[in-house]
């Protein structure tokens, strides 16, 4: 382990932070709410340790290796929740440090899970600084590193491996540097765009803003206490709709969308199947809403349409109080909170891709039974999966879950009920942001325990780094040899 | 620039390396799952999986942009297919292919523009013959090279206890060596490479690799206590017959040696029967030790083992070493070998893998640059190229300019004249000159070398 790599590419990641909080800290100044000097000191800080790290640890060539990779992910992600706290600690935003803490990591995450009772008389650049987070951590912050530091050789390979989320997809360009740069920019692009549109239907840019980065990163914090019901917008909601999905579908596909056409869309499988279980979805719980909520069709589907997306997408925005909604809607929800979107894309939980591989195991193996000697591969876009991919995919989901009971078991025993344990460890773990019961839509974490909030900040990491980067680094075998 | 690179086996491996650490975009194509694992792991560069010589996989892999094609499967027949492919998709600028059968280079025509129109042919095992004849040549010499078209050659041996210069510092040197036509460019101590400065001072053991002119090559090595009195290779064995053993046996006949040729396959031996005639042939088996002795292997000066199997090559070589035979020669490709070759007591390695990679890269950078060499196991690259006029190399003396430490001027060649030079030598625009250098101070060299931009 070359301990002087990994601080040196931590320093690295500390200056892309600070260079980021330049952006609230001129929001700030613009508005003149008091905030400034909160940022201006964090951003001091940040800056400072920055380039200290940078400077003192570094080395001729940066080369990383396999182990480096899961280190310096692990630690980026852990020193960015905490440094990105440092503004809502120094302007006070938050009674105690566990809650700034779980703000800053529910936003780097892209959870959008929050502490706030009262969202709406935050200064604005603590606004700001909240979706800045979910910008950055949606596609991943040390994807940005892996565009602009001259890593050698494989490095950059290696971090974006253990930061990407889902099956690590091929590389589509032969430079990892250059396919860092066209995520960002396919990232960049389409924030702009939804940007430009909820302007023109009618937001303000400074709400606009928080919403494309809120969408498109698929985090899920608004500047109303609402949420998007604050708008009552039909528009605007579908809008959300249509660039949540964008934004959980993978950036690959995009840009091969960019170079082929639509024909990439429907050629992808894994894309078809998380169309479809969104379609699904949305009219089975239109039709539950339809019988025992509302009386329209149009506002059940709407709302229906909504929420599945939001939930599904990992998003967290809610247009209607799904917590209040029959139990069939809930629980078609919760079960989505574990599908997730597509794989290499800014969503959470398990991924579509692997849910799908999972199914296409079961009916192999059930179709085994029936011919003991057929041969049954399990294939993926018409290619055969080694039985690696396969025992890979049966062990995420094994791990997902057990990490995913033994958190509810830790919320429970703080004195939860039943409901809110199990919906918040999974809105926590799968990246999503509300849950059911006491943590619903139209309300917030800041009434539970400082311990489940610990463990459900444990969780949200643990769910957005796919929980192996981080738990690898606490196997004894990791560290000797 | 794109380059495509077809079959990733350790000559494809090793140029993808090479591109791809250079900023090239580089795509590799093979077929076997689980090389390809290892190279994800290992490279940064796009894979595709399949077969080289398939159109759909040519095209999957961006043949339309590509600017080089370099095919070096195992097989001959998928790299020209590659290549005629290559050819018709698109016209690809440049293109290389590795072909071994003497039946098809035999038969160049359709290597010509009108049909594959290769701009370059690699043989590793012809490349690799070439090297072992060349290293034959000077008793003692652990590696041979030419450079400036023979007109300089770079000799590689091991300094003894017998050497009048261990001990001595780098610029003492000329006093050993009347002519003072020696300049040591690198030096290989333990696993440590060194680029010598003056001061640096030599020590036994070492592996020194000097600059000298060809006639001189011999008393170098006799100054780094090698090689005594005796004629060059008057006794030489050869095990393995195949393409490398055969074009060595050959040559060495010519010479005029009495050559000895082990081969395991009795067919293959009648046909080197049938194309050496003063060559004894036997058939047997290498490793066999009463078949060694019995062909009196203690009277051998040079053993050259260069079978297919490098692990075989490695122990009949120690094997012929410990029953009396002088020099030992092995034809070895893993990297992992070639690094304790010397230790283990093997005097020469050659690798046809090495030799064509550095092959393929003097013709890929032709131009400015004349040639590129590696040594050491690339380690050390040497380059040939001609001084520009403004750039930071000329009208100064070599002891003023701003040389990144770990490279050094190795030779200058002023009007035909070649000269080594020495800290108060000047190179003017237009001389050719060879640098020295370790592979990290590479991109220094190349800006010391670059023309600076003139403004009016």
């Amino acid at each position: 382990m070359r301990l002087r790599v990994v601080l040196q590419v931590i320093g690295a990641i500390n200056m892309i932070l600070a260079m980021a909080m330049i952006a609230p800290l001129l929001v700030s100044l613009l508005y003149s709410e008091g905030d400034t000097k909160a940022f201006l000191l964090s951003f001091i800080i940040t800056a400072v340790t920055g380039v200290i790290l940078y400077l003192v640890f570094r080395t001729s060539g940066l080369e990383v290796g396999h182990r480096e990779g899961f280190v310096i992910v692990a630690a980026a992600w852990l020193s960015t929740s905490f440094f990105s706290s440092l503004p809502y600690i120094f302007s006070g935003t938050f009674p105690t440090f566990v809650d700034a803490i779980f703000e800053a990591t529910s936003g780097i995450t892209t959870t959008g899970a929050s502490v706030l009772t009262e969202i709406e008389e935050l200064p604005h650049g603590i606004l700001f600084w909240r979706s800045m987070t979910h910008w950055l951590g949606g596609i991943g912050i040390v994807l940005f590193g892996v565009a602009i530091l001259p890593l050698l050789g494989i490095g950059g390979m290696q971090l974006y491996k253990a930061e990407a989320s889902g099956i690590a997809g091929d590389k589509f360009v032969p430079r990892i540097k250059d396919m860092a740069k066209i995520l960002v920019k396919v990232y960049l692009f389409l924030s702009f765009v939804m940007m430009v549109l909820l302007i023109i239907s009618g937001m303000g840019i400074f709400e606009a803003f928080i919403h494309a980065v809120g969408s498109i990163s698929t985090g899920g914090f608004s500047n109303r206490n609402l949420s998007i019901a604050g708008y009552n917008s039909v528009l605007i909601e579908w809008l959300i709709i249509i660039f949540m999905t964008v934004g959980a579908t993978s950036f690959a596909l995009h840009y091969d969308f960019y170079r082929k056409g639509f024909r990439a869309y429907r050629e992808n499988e894994e894309f078809r199947f998380y169309i479809l279980v969104l379609v699904a979805a949305t009219l089975l719980v239109a039709i539950n809403l339809r019988i025992f909520h509302y009386s329209g069709i149009g506002e059940s589907l709407r709302h229906s349409a909504f929420q599945v997306v939001s939930i599904t997408t990992t998003t967290g925005y809610s247009s209607a109080d799904f917590a209040k909604w029959p139990a069939f809607s809930q629980l078609v929800l919760m079960t989505l909170m574990f599908v997730g979107g597509s794989a290499g894309s800014t969503t959470g939980a398990i991924k579509c891709v692997r849910v799908l591989v999972l199914l296409k195991f079961i009916y192999k193996e059930m179709y085994r039974l029936i011919h003991p000697h057929a041969v049954t591969p399990v294939k993926l876009n018409g290619k055969v999966l080694s039985p690696e991919v396969l025992k890979g995919v049966v062990g995420f989901t094994l791990l997902f879950l057990f990490v995913f009971v033994i958190s509810s078991f830790l919320l429970a025993a703080t004195g939860l009920d039943p409901v809110t344990s199990i919906s918040s460890t999974a809105a926590s773990l799968g990246n999503i942001g509300p849950a059911l019961g006491t943590t619903g839509p139209m309300s917030n974490f800041a009434a539970i325990p400082s311990f489940a909030k610990w463990v459900l900040i444990l969780d949200m990491i643990l769910g957005r780094l796919e929980i192996y980067t981080l738990l690898i680094l606490f196997v004894p075998a990791f560290w000797k040899g | 620039m794109r380059v495509i690179i077809i079959g990733a086996g350790v000559v494809g491996y090793t140029i993808a390396k090479k591109f791809s650490s250079e900023g090239q975009d580089v795509v590799v194509i093979e077929k076997d799952e689980k090389r390809i694992k290892e190279l994800k792991e290992s490279l940064d560069v796009r894979i595709v999986e399949g077969s080289g010589s398939s159109p759909q996989i040519l095209i999957e892999a961006g043949i339309e942009q590509a600017e080089m094609v370099i095919a070096v499967t195992n097989s001959d027949e998928v790299n020209m297919i590659a290549s005629l492919i290559a050819e018709t998709q698109s016209r690809v600028p440049k293109k290389i292919a590795r072909i071994r059968n003497p039946d098809y280079l035999n038969y160049t025509r359709i290597f010509e523009r009108d049909y594959l129109d290769l701009d370059f042919i690699i043989n590793p095992e012809k490349v690799a013959a070439e090297r072992i004849v060349k290293i034959i040549e000077i008793p003692g010499a652990v590696d041979v090279m030419d450079f400036m078209d023979g007109r300089l050659k770079l000799v590689g041996g091991k300094l003894t206890a017998q050497s009048a210069i261990v001990g001595k510092k780098a610029r003492e040197l000329g006093r050993f060596f009347p002519s003072e036509n020696i300049i040591i460019v690198a030096v290989y101590r333990g696993n440590q490479t060194i680029i010598p400065q003056g001061s640096t001072v030599l020590e036994e053991g070492d592996l020194v690799f000097s600059l000298t002119h060809p006639e001189e090559a011999m008393k170098l090595l006799k100054l780094f206590g090698n090689g005594g009195n005796e004629k060059a290779v008057s006794r030489p064995m050869i095990i393995g017959g195949g393409e490398v053993g055969f074009f060595v046996a050959e040559h060495l006949e010519k010479a005029g040696h009495q050559v000895k040729l082990i081969e395991k396959n009795e067919a293959r031996c009648a046909k080197l029967v049938e194309k050496l005639d003063k060559t004894i042939v036997i058939a047997g088996d290498g490793t066999d030790r009463e078949l060694l002795k019995e062909e009196n292997v203690k009277d051998v000066d040079t053993f050259i083992a260069v079978t297919n199997d490098e692990e075989a090559n490695i122990l009949t070589a120690l094997l012929a070493k410990r029953l009396g035979a002088r020099r030992c020669i092995a034809l070895i490709d893993k990297p992992e070998y070639l690094s304790m070759v010397s230790t283990i007591g093997i005097d020469v390695a050659v690798s046809p893998r090495l030799a064509s990679v550095g092959d393929i890269l003097q013709f890929i950078r032709k131009g400015k640059i004349l040639s590129v060499k590696t040594l050491m196991e690339e380690r050390v690259e040497a380059i040939e190229t001609v001084a520009m006029e403004t750039s930071d190399i000329v009208d100064t003396p070599l002891k003023d300019i701003k040389f990144p430490q770990g490279a050094i001027v190795g030779a200058v060649v002023k009007d035909d004249q070649v000269m080594l030079p020495n800290g108060h030598t000047v190179i003017k625009p237009g001389d050719k000159v060879v640098i020295f250098a370790l592979r990290k101070t590479i991109p220094q060299v190349e800006k010391v070398l670059m023309v600076k931009p003139e403004f009016f």
